[in-house]
């Protein structure tokens, strides 16, 4: 009556639901504990956003057929505290500088790119105070100029849980720029600046 | 030796394996996704995911978002990719979308990995599924079973041995 087989069976299911109970109280518990420390409302600042633009013909920054490609990477300010996603089912949080904007040639292309992020692992890593930071990423459009686009910018993070779903969400406060080349380099080039100004004034 | 007991555990090995691949064909068509587990075969996402964690898969999205971590196959490569979506470009006239994707742990971005020098991957096409859950570590077995080549039959061996054996 008692054989191996059965013993086996038992022990295999007793271990497996009162497993999916620990797991499902874990999610559970973690998810409140973000939700009481107001974790999906953490305040951002970002600012002192400085552009630089280059042009590509390399595969690899987006060119295609060896067509000219404008890449963008940024400079920029920013603070926040995102210590309140950690708790104990937290592995990793990865923090992540996204633009949004629309297409000048075809405006019902919507847009999102990121240019710049971070994997946090510790509490105390979770304190951004970045200033001049470098973007990460050369940032290049579906079309082949990038300049006088409206760009909004946000934070963004995707906590890794040590076992349970993904988690994703926003900070509160976005900062908005128009992506225009600095001023010294538009009084090297007249032709360029004046250009830049008619493509200014259309938007408007 | 009763021919009609031996002739039930058949029938009853038979009917763990059907239900067995019921569960996963019906999980496939519940997640619209042609594998909705699978397992991280690569570091290229550490330390989020490790060598041997199951990852979830959920393929009813209409639209990816930048940071949703997809899983992509390339053309004539047989394992699919797990990586974070780094850029995306969509239409709202059109349900096209193109994305961009990275690892975590790597340097740059996906270009070199996608077939027929294409810069982008599609939605539509290319993408797999996107994770949305994740158990750590116990995908081991399934590594041990493709990459041991006993592993497999002794496995299967054991299976069998033990429903025709075991007594009801």
């Amino acid at each position: 009556m008692y054989s191996i087989n059965q013993r086996f069976s038992t022990v295999a299911n007793q271990s497996l639901s009162y497993g999916l109970l620990i797991i499902a109280i874990i999610v559970g518990t973690s998810y409140y504990q973000l939700q009481s420390s107001n974790a999906f409302n953490n305040l951002i600042t970002i600012g002192n956003i400085n552009p630089t633009f280059a042009i590509r013909t390399s595969r690899y920054y987006g060119s295609t057929n060896g067509k000219p490609k404008e890449n963008v990477k940024l400079t920029f300010d920013l603070d926040t505290d995102l210590t309140s996603l950690f708790n104990w089912n937290t592995k990793q949080v990865f923090v992540y500088l996204v633009a949004e904007y629309k297409g000048q040639k075809h405006p019902a292309i919507s847009n999102t790119v990121t240019f710049w992020d971070k994997i946090i692992t510790t509490k105390k890593d979770a304190i951004l105070h970045l200033v001049n930071e470098k973007g990460k990423y050369n940032v290049w459009d579906l079309e082949d100029k990038f300049q006088n686009r409206d760009l909004e910018f946000s934070l963004h993070w995707n906590l890794q849980p040590w076992v349970g779903p993904l988690i994703y969400g926003e900070t509160v406060g976005n900062t908005s720029i128009v992506l225009t080349k600095p001023e010294k380099k538009k009084k090297k080039n007249t032709g360029q600046e004046e250009s830049v100004k008619e493509n200014a004034s259309v938007d408007e | 030796m009763n021919l009609r007991l031996e002739l039930t555990k058949l029938l009853n090995l038979c009917f763990v394996l059907s239900s067995t691949f019921m569960m996963w064909k019906g999980l496939s068509i519940f997640a619209n996704s042609h594998s909705p587990i699978v397992v991280v075969l690569s570091g290229s996402m550490e330390p989020a995911f490790q060598r041997g964690d199951i990852l979830f898969l959920w393929n009813r999205n209409v639209e990816s978002k930048v940071g949703d971590i997809v899983v992509y196959e390339v053309e004539g490569k047989p394992i699919p990719i797990v990586h974070r979506v780094l850029r995306e470009h969509h239409s709202e006239k059109t349900n096209k979308q193109f994305l961009l994707t990275k690892g975590d742990n790597n340097a740059g971005n996906d270009i070199p990995l996608y077939a027929n020098r294409k810069v982008y991957l599609q939605k539509d096409k290319d993408i797999v599924g996107t994770v949305k859950g994740y158990f750590p570590l116990l995908g081991y077995v399934t590594i041990w079973v493709t990459e041991n080549k006993y592993a497999k039959f002794a496995l299967l061996g054991f299976l069998g041995l033990s429903s025709l054996l075991g007594d009801e």
